[in-house]
């Protein structure tokens, strides 16, 4: 199975970095409370101005005063006190319950899951049992048995949390273990043991972490309801849990009981939790670092000068149905600067005309096809260009009128049919559903065109296969399904993404001959996006390559082929694994595609080129008539066809 | 020639099974089903192939990832294959592996110096600046340098994940290693690049390559040998050039036919010859008879009845098929196929 890199830039990096610098002050705050809380646990006898256990009934129920800071409670003892030294009892309690919780959870949960079998049955299967009874009575069976107190009731505690780490490590290294480095640490020879602590532990702490921190938040409260209930913390001892029930008791006569024990939890919590996503953050995959800075940064505000050239703009063509005009998509960076994604992108598509838009990844040509229909994600933005489809800007119409373009003018089939294709349905309801909605037909009559479009995009038995699944059938089944939905309202264009590349060879010939068969008979404009030279040479009118985000040339099939003319294309062609029948060295381009970001600031290809002069320091503009190249040594250089 | 060879298989049967309700064993479903082939030491075997038709497998099988359900695997003195996939460390040491997706393939938690140390680590007492010094010799074997030792995987591009990986398949001067899709995952111009570092390493170190992809016509490039599989059974093998120029079995030749070429007035020409096909039904064939049968266009009676088995083909090798069943040389049906 070929697979091929995704061509969607790395917007996520730049967007998480910002918000980890933005949250850096509060991140000190959060261990600036935690630090507090440990000191005031350690040292609470030499800070806190009272003793928290003496009564002084006469001045109960007192609010703040100069004397006693927080007030007093129902048996007049210092407020501040007692919350200070609750803080004692909030670190043993979180410490406590949490790590026998992680001890007892993780590596039973990481052992289950890697070796699976009936230790995995037996194990979850008392978990089921655990977990089935309220949390609550487990803590009081397992209290009955070992006595009150708060030790004790700690253990209850971690017992009981342990059972949702145990849980949770199994789900992530059931998942883990599947990855190829996993594969590759059992071909180097790594034990069992060295697999699941040195490799997987790593690369599985950031759920484990945050589940830490929702167990210390849990602890905290846990404590407090036992205590509550008598089996925790025994009165007269100082507990935030204790606090709080004396003052659910007072709360007609005393609010502001409730106050300082509440905030004292809320903020201890909300400290562990942040702290938690910042070790989280640090942590094997949760570390991010920002697109490389070391390549020529091109300079992004003169970029933004060149505006489109009329020499750019593709000649109008009879026919038009799609014309795309200076299109430009950017990203938001972080320090909120609009990093382009594609810049100053034109083509024309005509009726039963296919055109080829093909690079590698990185070069902008399925966020072109997304672009086109307005399904980019959020984070990105189509800042300039017309999108004009059957004479109408789809920039210009509002979102509604959009939608009713897709499905209707415009459709899309996807790489990899088995994901594009919902499993939860039959495939003849999905393609049925479309022609309901969007054609207003009956259900019967739905189903009818349903399984005439199954039967013309060659599936044998389309009756009996329009019940079937997704998963029941193979890859270029699939993919017949999503070409038939995609036609089914009888689009006037059909963006096609890669749309053989997950399929094997020969399902892929099948697929390009259904395409050629169907655009004749129903007249659609094809714009066909691939990676592949040689799939764009069979099936396209026209090709249009693009290199880091532009396009570089735009030729008809067979001159592209014959007489390419810009470096990159001949660099393409003669890489292609067909293109020399020979032993190594192969052709190569040298170096590799640059990332969004770092492209160069002239010629974006220029330094991999073989052909580089001073002028192609500058940018270079698209030029020519019939066939367009953005080469300023276009006219002088003789590149050879591969082979 | 299974005496000199390095890796040596014969009716090697991977089978997998699914899980009934209760977690048993469920239906048995072979992915290789008596299989073939033998590799010399330094020399690179091409191993070609569908999805589905079990080259994967068959690679899992030599490096221990799952167990062979039949025959044997000869590698030096051991056969692999009675082992299970419990490998003494000196031949696991001896046998490592580049896989596909250079995404997936490095651990995203280490740095550049652990995933290419981990062998030592595993396999030797090396000291820990030993080790070091180690690391960046396998790096400059892969044109990375010693800069990149203390970064991440995600720092790097495809092509420089996949260089990571060859370094760490190189630590331990391996007699072996098995490629399965090394560069398919990988921009086309980057390839190249890839497949150029294999070949002169290979020469260099004398390492022997099994080499699993889908592509014929890269495979052709870097390797002595092609075995073409279809269906878990082995239908063609011989010398990459016959092969790749004289396909012998019809699936072969389907194979390459169906490989688009980057002259569109060849294509224009191949599809004239051609007209659309609807969908196949996906094969559920008896277990007997060959396995290419329903989509051979020169299909016989006896192939419904009995699985071919390997005939010599001029040139070298051999192909699972009936129409080489005559002697080199004077086979008519071979004419035919050559002339269609």
């Amino acid at each position: 199975m070929k697979t091929v890199p995704s061509d969607g830039p790395a917007a996520a990096p730049s967007r998480r970095r910002r918000g980890a610098s933005g949250s850096a002050a509060i991140v000190v705050v959060a261990g600036a409370i935690l630090a507090l809380l440990v000191f005031l646990a350690l040292f609470a006898d030499l800070v806190s101005p009272y003793d928290p256990l003496r009564q002084n009934l006469i001045a109960s129920l007192q609010w703040p005063s100069a004397a006693h800071w927080l007030g007093t409670d129902d048996l007049g003892r210092d407020v501040l006190s007692r919350l200070i030294h609750g803080c004692r009892i909030a670190v043993i309690a979180a410490g406590e319950a949490t790590t026998i919780a992680i001890l007892i959870g993780v590596p039973i949960g990481l052992f289950i899951g890697y070796r699976g079998g009936w230790w995995d049955w037996v194990v979850m299967r008392v978990v089921e049992a655990v977990v089935s009874i309220p949390g609550i009575m487990v803590a009081i069976v397992i209290l009955a048995l070992l006595g009150t107190g708060l030790h004790k009731a700690m253990i209850a505690l971690g017992i009981l949390f342990s059972t949702s780490f145990l849980r949770l490590a199994r789900g992530v290294v059931l998942a883990e273990r599947e990855e190829v480095y996993v594969r590759s640490a059992r071909v180097v020879g790594a034990s069992g043991g060295r697999i699941l602590l040195g490799h997987i532990l790593p690369n599985i702490a950031p759920p484990l972490i945050v589940q830490t921190t929702l167990t210390v938040g849990a602890v905290l409260l846990a404590e407090a309801g036992l205590s509550f209930i008598g089996l925790g913390v025994q009165p007269p001892d100082a507990s935030w849990g204790t606090m709080l029930s004396t003052a659910a008791a007072f709360m007609d006569l005393h609010w502001f009981l409730a106050i300082p024990p509440g905030i004292a939890i809320i903020l201890t919590v909300l400290s562990i939790n942040l702290i938690g996503d910042v070790i989280r953050d640090g942590v094997g995959r949760g570390i991010t670092v920002a697109a490389r800075q070391d390549a020529p940064v091109a300079s992004f505000a003169a970029l933004a000068d060149v505006a489109p050239s009329a020499a750019a703009l593709p000649p109008p063509r009879p026919d038009e149905v799609l014309r795309v005009e200076g299109l430009r998509v950017t990203v938001s960076t972080a320090d909120g600067g609009e990093l382009p994604l594609i810049s100053d992108l034109s083509l024309s598509i005509s009726k039963g005309e296919t055109l080829g838009l093909v690079g590698e990844s990185g070069s902008g040509k399925t966020l072109t096809g997304l672009a086109i229909l307005g399904l980019t994600s959020v984070a990105l933005r189509t800042t300039h260009g017309s999108i004009v489809l059957n004479g109408r800007d789809l920039r210009t119409l509002p979102r509604r009128r959009i939608e009713e373009v897709r499905g209707n003018e415009v459709a899309m089939v996807f790489q990899d049919p088995t994901t594009s294709l919902n499993p939860a349905f039959t495939v003849g309801s999905q393609i049925a559903e479309v022609l309901r909605a969007k054609h207003g037909l009956s259900k019967s009559a739905a189903w009818a065109r349903t399984v005439e479009l199954i039967d013309r995009v060659g599936i044998p038995r389309p009756g009996e296969r329009a019940r079937a699944f997704p998963h029941e059938l193979s890859g270029g089944m699939a993919q017949r399904i999503a070409i038939a939905r995609a036609l089914s309202c009888n689009p006037s264009l059909l963006i096609a993404d890669e749309p053989t590349t997950a399929l094997d060879v020969t399902v892929q010939q099948e697929i390009l001959d259904l395409f050629r068969d169907l655009q004749a008979e129903f007249g659609m404009a094809i714009l066909f996006v691939t990676h592949d030279l040689a799939v764009a040479a069979d099936i396209c009118d026209r090709i249009s390559v693009m290199y880091a985000g532009e396009m570089v040339e735009m030729a008809e099939v067979d001159a592209l082929f014959a007489r390419p003319r810009h470096p990159y294309t001949r660099g393409l062609l003669s890489a292609m694994p067909h293109a020399s029948d020979r032993k190594p060295p192969l052709p190569t381009i040298r170096g590799s595609v640059p990332r969004p970001g770092t492209w160069p600031a002239g010629c974006r290809f220029s330094n991999r080129c073989d052909f580089k002069v001073a002028a192609c320091e500058r940018r270079i503009p698209l030029t020519g008539t019939d066939r367009l190249v953005r080469c300023i040594r276009a006219d002088e250089l003789v590149l050879e066809a591969a082979q | 020639m299974s005496d000199d060879a390095l890796l040596d298989i014969r009716d090697l049967r991977v089978t997998y099974w699914g899980k009934s309700l209760l977690g048993f064993r469920g239906k048995a479903f072979d992915a290789v089903k008596g299989a073939n082939l033998s590799i010399r030491p330094g020399q690179t075997l091409g191993l070609v192939g569908e999805s589905g038709s079990g080259k994967s497998s068959i690679a899992n099988a030599v490096l221990g990832l799952v167990p062979a359900n039949g025959g044997t695997i000869r590698f030096g003195d051991v056969d692999l294959a009675a082992m299970k996939t419990r490998y003494p460390p000196d031949v696991r040491g001896q046998i490592q592996a580049v896989f596909q997706d250079p995404y997936s393939s490095l651990n995203p938690s280490m740095t550049v110096e652990d995933i290419v140390t981990e062998p030592l680590r595993v396999h030797t007492t090396m000291s820990r600046a030993e080790r070091r010094t180690r690391a960046v010799e396998l790096l400059g074997l892969v044109s990375l340098s010693e800069e990149h030792l203390e970064r991440h995987p995600h720092q790097f591009s495809g092509g420089q994940r996949q260089r990571i990986a060859i370094a760490s398949a190189l630590a331990l001067a391996p007699k072996l290693i098995v490629l399965d899709e090394p560069v398919s995952a990988l921009d086309v111009s980057t390839q190249n690049q890839i497949i150029n570092l294999l070949y002169e390493r290979r020469d260099e170190l004398g390492i022997a390559y099994l080499l699993i992809a889908h592509d014929l016509a890269l495979v052709h490039h870097i390797s002595d040998r092609i075995a073409v599989m279809y269906l878990g059974h082995i239908v063609e093998e011989g010398p990459s050039d016959r092969v790749y120029r004289a396909p012998a079995h019809p699936y072969t030749r389907a194979l390459l036919d169906a490989v688009p070429v980057l002259d569109p007035d060849a294509q224009r020409r191949r599809r004239a010859s051609r007209k659309a096909a609807p969908a196949r039904e996906t094969p559920r064939l008896a277990a007997q008879g060959c396995p290419y049968r329903n989509r051979c266009p020169f299909a016989m009676p006896r192939c419904e009845a009995q699985l071919p088995p390997d005939y010599p083909v001029d040139g070298g090798g051999t192909a699972a098929c009936f129409l080489f069943e005559a002697p080199a040389g004077q086979g008519s049906a071979r004419l035919r196929l050559v002339q269609a």
